[in-house]
């Protein structure tokens, strides 16, 4: 009885256990359509505090969903996936947003220099500042 | 009145043959696949920077670690936390020359390629094979190397040394259009 006891508790535990590994395993990315954006800013303002201090914009934005709002001066597709260059005063750089493959179907009904609001995950900053995994919000 | 004219028209054509001759994407594709007994773990980058002085044959290429994007977010967390270090490290640059540009035109061509390759802040110079092909108004390199992660200072734990390989096959696409501003 006492043994029996014993090696269902294992078993159940190691059920468990293996369950949430599974879990862990399987985690989800953060779908940044449902999420609410940790920082809401111009496109202007992050470009140049990425071309400021770059190490500073780093530890602010890197990581976080931030939604720029700025001017669209390019549109394109490459590989299936819209691409979209909100301008900015800087000659040289701009905010770069990739999108998501649900915002990708949207951008037929952008238009250049229309101001919109796109919000996706900051990976950094190159030329220009990029953004991954962006949706439209208007 | 002519001279005048006859100026202004050099200087056109000098900063039109000028902007010519740099060639940049900001769009570049590297992949990167790990084969190991346990998993596969392949990552996409669709955001890298890549520019060709076709002047000199120089090339400057930069990667933003973070741009990798994994099937899963569990392995995307451990490739920027634990092995790449992408806070401390964000970007992985590579600065080289292309050795023979004056023999690439438009048939596809395969040179060598030599230069610094920095990740996670260690730098090592590599030599690799790429095609390329340039038209008049663009210009296409691909290819693919093994890089191996002790060479950059990455520690695969024990514990996941049968999930991650040694030896990573990097895959790179870039299609350079002529830079004009």
């Amino acid at each position: 009885m006492n043994k029996k006891k014993i090696i269902s508790t294992i078993l159940i535990l190691g059920i468990l256990g293996a369950f949430i590994a599974y879990k862990m395993y399987n985690k989800p990315h953060v779908d940044v359509a449902e999420t609410a954006a940790d920082i809401s800013i111009a496109a202007n303002t992050i470009l140049t505090e990425f071309s400021t201090d770059e190490t500073t914009a780093n530890a602010k934005y890197l990581d976080k969903i931030v939604a720029v709002k700025g001017a669209i001066s390019a549109i394109k597709t490459e590989k299936g996936k819209g691409i979209i260059t909100l301008k900015t005063n800087d000659d040289f750089g701009s905010i770069l947003c990739h999108l998501s493959e649900v915002s990708t179907q949207k951008i037929s009904d952008l238009k250049e220099g229309q101001t919109i609001t796109v919000k996706g995950i900051c990976t950094g900053f190159l030329m220009d500042v990029v953004l991954v995994k962006s949706e439209i919000i208007n | 009145m002519k001279s005048i004219l006859t100026i202004v028209c050099c200087f056109l054509f000098v900063s039109i043959s000028h902007s010519q001759d740099r060639y940049l994407t900001k769009s570049g594709a590297i992949n990167f696949y790990s084969k190991a007994p346990m998993e596969d773990i392949t990552a996409d980058n669709n955001q890298v920077l890549s520019i060709v002085d076709a002047a000199n044959g120089k090339m400057a290429i930069s990667i933003l670690m973070k741009s990798f994007l994994f099937e899963k977010a569990l392995m995307q967390e451990h490739f920027n936390e634990n092995y790449v270090e992408s806070d401390k490290y964000p970007k992985a640059t590579f600065k080289g020359d292309i050795l023979n540009f004056d023999a690439i035109t438009e048939t596809p061509s395969q040179q060598k390629v030599k230069g610094m390759l920095t990740i996670h802040g260690v730098s090592k110079e590599i030599t690799i094979d790429a095609n390329f092909t340039k038209t008049e108004d663009a210009i296409l390199v691909d290819g693919n190397f093994i890089i191996e992660v002790d060479d950059y200072n990455i520690e695969i734990p024990a514990v996941v040394a049968k999930n991650i390989a040694k030896k990573i096959k990097v895959s790179f696409d870039f299609n350079h259009k002529p830079y004009k501003k």
